[in-house]
Parts: C-alpha cells; structure tokens; sequence
C-alpha cells in the first residue's frame, strides 16, 4: 500500500477530500480507532486469553496422570533431598527445621516456574514456534499477554507447591494445624507475593529479548543465585552480613517469610535470629507480622515498578533493533 | 560430486576424484569406501561435533557467569544448609563434590539427551541421517565436547567452593580416584547416548522429561548427602544410575575415613566399567532402532512433535 491509500492525518476514515484514502468496496480505509485498543476490557481478555494458552502449552503434551507427576516430581525431590540432609545430621531442632524446609522448597517451586514463566514465552514463541512478532503485532498488549503466560506457568508451580506442603505434612510429619492458619495474612502475601515473582520474571524477559537462545538457561541461573539469599531453606543469618541485607531487599524472602508466618506461626524465623542482619538493624529478634507485609509491599512495589521500567525499555531497543522477529537457531 | 570427476579421461584411466582420493570408475565405485576412510570420516565426524562445544567455551563470554558463578551459587545454598544444622565439616566436602559432578549430569539431561530432539527442531537431523557417516560418532562427538564443556564448570566450581568453604580432602588412591572419575563419566555419557534416542523418539515431552531428570535423579544419587542413608533405593540408584556410584567412589576416595559408602571404590569402579560397556551398547541398539523407524514413519523431518 502506498502513502496516496491512506487517510489523511487527523481525519476521520473514509473522509473526503484531497489526498483521502480510495474508497474500496464495503472499506472506508483505515480505521485508527482499532489500533488503540479495547480498554480495560480487552486487556483482560487478552490476559485471559494467555492464561489459557499458557495452560494449554504446560499441560496438553501429555495425559494428565504424567503431567500430575512431572508437575510433583521436581518440587518433592528438592524438598527430598533437603529432609534427607537433615536426618543425616539429626539433632533435636531438625523437626522443628523440617516444616522450615519443606514450606521453602515447595514454594520454590513457584517462583522457579514464575520467573521462567515469561522469559521462556518469548524464547519460545521467537525461537521455536516464531510468533512472537504476531503477538506483538495484536491488539493486545505486549506485557499483559506475557504476563499471562507467566501466570499459567507460575500456577503449575503453585500445584507443585501445595502438593508438595501436602506430602511434607502427611507423609514427612510436619507440624501442622489448618485451624491455626493465618488465612488473611496468607491472601496478602501470596498475591503480593505472586506480583514480586511475576516482576522477576518481567526483568529476564527484558534481558532475554535482548540475548541469543541459549539464554533459556537464565531463568534457573538466576533463581539458583536468589535461592541463596531468599531465606528458602536455612536462615539468612548463616550468611555474610552484606549477603543478608541482598536477602532483605528481594522480595522473595519477605514472600517466604509472610507465608511461614501464615502457615506456622511462632516457628524458625529465615529473616531474624541471633546474628541476623534484622538484629543488628532493629534491635528485635524478628520481624513481626506486620513488618513482614510492609516490607513484602514495599519491595514488591520498588521491583514491580523497576521490572516495568525494564521490560519497556528493553521492548522498545528490541521493536528499534528488529529484535522481536529475529531467530538465533537455525 | 560433479559428472566431470567420475567420467574416464579419455586415455582410459579413471578421474582421480577429490573428496574419495583415489581413481573411481563409477558412482556407484566412488561409494564404496575402504574401512580406512570409513575410519577416517567418521573420526572427523567426532572432532566436527565436539568442535563447537569446545570451541564455544571461548566464544561465548557470557557462560562464564552462567555456567560458573550461578551454579556455584546454588552449591552454596547447600552449604549453608549444613553449616546452619552445624553439620561436620565432611559434609560441605559432600555438597562441593556433589555440585562438581551435578554439572556433568546436566549436561548429560540437557546436551546429550536432549539434543537429537532439537537438532531435529532446527532440521539438522536430517543432514545427520543423510551424511556418509555413523550417527553414533555424532553422539560420540557431543560427549567428547560435553565432558570438555563440563569439565571446565566442574573444576571452576570445584576449586572455587574448595577455597572459599576450606573443604580438606583426604586422597590416598589418586590413581584410582582418576579411574573413577573417567570411569563415571563414560557411563554417565553413555546413559546419555541412550536417552537421547528415547527423547527423540517421546518427541514433545523431551522438553518436559529433561526437567524431570535432574532433582529427582539428584535426591537418589546421594548429590548432598552419602547415597547410603537412601537404603534400598540408595542401592537400586547405585546399581542403575551412573552418578549415584559415580559420588559415592569419588566421595570414598576424596576423604578418606568417612564411613558413608555404600560398596567399596573397586567395586563400584567395576559397576561403573559395566554400566560404560552396556550403556554404549545400548546407545547404538536403540539409535539403529530409532533410525530404521524414524525412515519408515518419516518423522525425521518432523518439526515440534
């Protein structure tokens, strides 16, 4: 289509006049209008839409029995391996630590399936399957549809988290009352929670839009680095004082934290402890319940914007560069 | 091959031909190779796999932090595990050891196993499967880069974690701890050989099967803690899974006086020897199956299935 096809700047499709776009059959020209959107409404079809798509793309490659083990699988054999090495040391606080372990590796597992979640969308939507140009090129937005992948995928973590907590209770013994759950608390810090690991995985699909295929590995990479400062499974105080204070201004261990709190109140602390950074900073020996949720806020928000931040950036070089549409295998 | 470099010269004497050197009176003459070439074609086969993985090591800057320093990250999550329980100080020793050997083991899952699964992605099988040589030295080629490749993360995290966590090893049988070591790797290769005929053959879900291969292999190979304490299912790992005897000699030998084996090291290094020859084995057997079915049903070419 030449520029003597299209509507006249600022005016309205199909206006008359000189240089107005050329009345086809039953097509009044370009329609501007369609190119903004639908508004809120779109949008969240469009997240919709990804949800069930990333869905879709996690589970239907298999029948359900094996997808229930593979989504199991991972999460109970990390949690294995930790329970393991607790009894092979033994000791009197390792029951105690046992429910410490399980509930953070299980939600490990979330994270991990999060934050790979929407890096490993665009790696394989350009790379594999090399839509991701369409994607971009639809009405909906960019980061809601991604966002949607992740989403899916940060759920087929969840179901390894909980199942994991499952068998860490019946089978592995943890000390475990449902009355004596936090429900309230749990709500908040897992939707909270849940934002922090999505803007995680936001900030590597900002630097895997920009990298070659192999970055597919990135996303573990990186959750194996923030495994050692999150608190998952041992406290932050074993580490350096500068390793804990990384610890505290990542969402993730504040996430961690708020949950334990929800789920077993009055258990080990991963944040505070003798010879904690919290300790040293505060004065208490750990952070209460109130403090965990303005802390989970508060780096929840600061990340959440700085991922936003990120993503925008690095979509925008990537839309310059020709990016979107390139694939680095053969 | 051009028609030129087959026709008899015109005093009678065949055309030497470039890529067979020697004089071939035919086509079908030129295909007939001598058990040298064949030797030679498929030995340059080998060193054209391995060469990209090797060669990548230098090339791609980026793998440093990657393949090193994170890795090294979450061997340490480990550590601090034990030194939160006040564990012996043997057991950091386990966990260094274990994340030294994990990176074999993943490149196993992910570039052994996997990779005739992308390679047919990315429409390359199909140049294996046409090119004048055995798929096996393919394989073979990838094994040879892989153990470089992986070797090179193995020693970095290994001397790394040594010194900054002080592990003291206690060595009395070098000889035998090197005899180990190339032993566990050329069974953990060799289970790579037959896995990644399986994945090509489960398609879609070798994706999906890599991820399922690495924490639960790594909770029954004993990665942080002696196989021993697994009981039975310790001793079926041993006996099927080359990095859970692989670990548990390679412990033995590394510190002395702990008394968390399984099977004595000479044992185990016989275990290793036969998983190395069957797995071999197997490999070609299952590759020879997979080819002839993969022709049959034309899934060669098959892309994202």
């Amino acid at each position: 289509m030449t520029t003597s096809t299209l509507p006249p700047a600022g005016g309205a499709a199909g206006d008359a006049g000189p240089g107005a776009g050329i009345a086809f059959g039953g097509w009044d020209g370009f329609d501007r209008g369609r190119t903004r959107g639908g508004g809120l409404r779109a949008q969240w079809r469009g997240f919709a839409t990804a949800v069930r798509l990333g869905w879709s793309t996690e589970a239907n490659w298999t029948d359900p029995i094996l997808f229930f083990i593979y989504s199991v699988a991972k999460p109970v054999s990390a949690a294995l391996i930790l329970v393991v090495m607790l009894e092979v040391i033994g000791g009197a606080s390792t029951r105690e630590y046992r429910g410490f372990v399980v509930t953070g590796s299980a939600l490990w597992a979330m994270v991990l399936s999060g934050i790979a979640g929407l890096a490993w969308s665009i790696l394989e939507d350009r790379e594999r399957y090399r839509m991701l140009k369409y994607v971009y090129v639809s009405q909906s937005d960019f980061l809601v549809v991604l966002t949607g992948r992740a989403v899916a995928r940060a759920a087929v973590g969840a179901m390894g988290a909980v199942i994991t907590l499952a068998i860490g209770v019946v089978v592995l013994g943890v000390p475990f009352d449902p009355f004596a759950i936090d429900w309230p608390l749990l709500a908040v810090v897992t939707t909270v929670g849940v934002v922090a690991i999505v803007a995680i995985g936001m900030i590597l699909g900002a630097v895997v839009m920009q990298s070659r295929q192999e970055a597919w590995q990135y996303p573990e990479a990186v959750a194996g680095a923030l495994f050692l400062v999150a608190g998952a499974v041992f406290p932050l105080a074993v580490l350096p004082m500068p390793i804990q204070i990384v610890g505290l201004l990542t969402p993730l261990a504040w996430w961690i934290e708020g949950t334990r709190l929800a789920l077993f109140e009055g258990g080990l602390s991963a944040i505070g402890g003798p010879g904690s950074a919290w300790q040293a900073l505060t004065g208490t020996a750990s952070p209460s319940t109130t403090e965990v949720v303005v802390a989970l806020l508060v780096t929840g928000v600061v990340g959440t914007l700085l991922a936003t931040l990120a993503f925008r950036a690095s979509e925008r070089r990537a839309k310059d560069r020709g990016l979107l549409d390139q694939t680095t295998g053969s | 091959m051009t028609a030129t470099s087959i026709r008899p010269r015109s005093g009678g004497r065949p055309a030497r031909d470039p890529f067979i050197g020697r004089p071939t009176a035919s086509p079908q003459a030129a295909a007939e190779w001598t058990r040298r070439q064949v030797v030679m074609a498929n030995l340059r086969s080998v060193r054209g796999r391995a060469y990209p993985r090797v060669t990548g090591l230098f090339r791609e800057k980026s793998w440093l932090l990657f393949e090193i320093l994170l890795p090294f990250l979450t061997t340490s999550a480990f550590v601090f595990v034990y030194r939160a329980l006040q564990a012996p100080p043997e057991y950091i020793g386990f966990v260094v050891v274990g994340g030294a050997m994990s990176a074999f083991w993943l490149n196993v899952v992910w570039m052994m196993a996997a990779q005739l699964y992308w390679e047919k992605d990315q429409g390359n099988l199909e140049l294996y499967f046409a090119a004048p040589m055995d798929v096996m030295s393919v394989l073979f080629g990838m094994a040879l880069g892989g153990m470089v490749m992986s070797s090179s993360r193995a020693i970095a995290v290994l001397v790394v974690a040594t010194l900054v966590y002080g592990v003291t090893f206690a060595v009395d049988q070098w000889l035998l701890l090197g005899l180990v070591f190339l032993l566990t790797l050329a069974a953990l290769y060799g289970l790579g050989m037959i896995l990644s005929s399986l994945f090509l053959m489960w398609g879609r879900e070798a994706w999906h099967m890599t991820q399922l291969l690495v924490e639960p292999v790594y909770f029954v190979s004993g990665l942080n803690f002696p196989v021993a304490r697994l009981g039975m299912l310790g001793a079926l790992a041993v006996a099927t899974i080359p990095l859970a005897v692989g670990l548990d000699a390679i412990r033995q030998l590394c510190f002395v006086g702990t008394d968390v084996s399984l099977l004595p090291p000479g044992v185990e290094a016989l275990i290793l020897a036969i998983m190395a020859v069957v797995f071999t084995l197997a490999a070609r057997a299952s590759l020879r199956i997979l080819e002839r079915r993969a022709r049959i049903e034309g899934r060669l070419t098959a892309r994202w299935r």
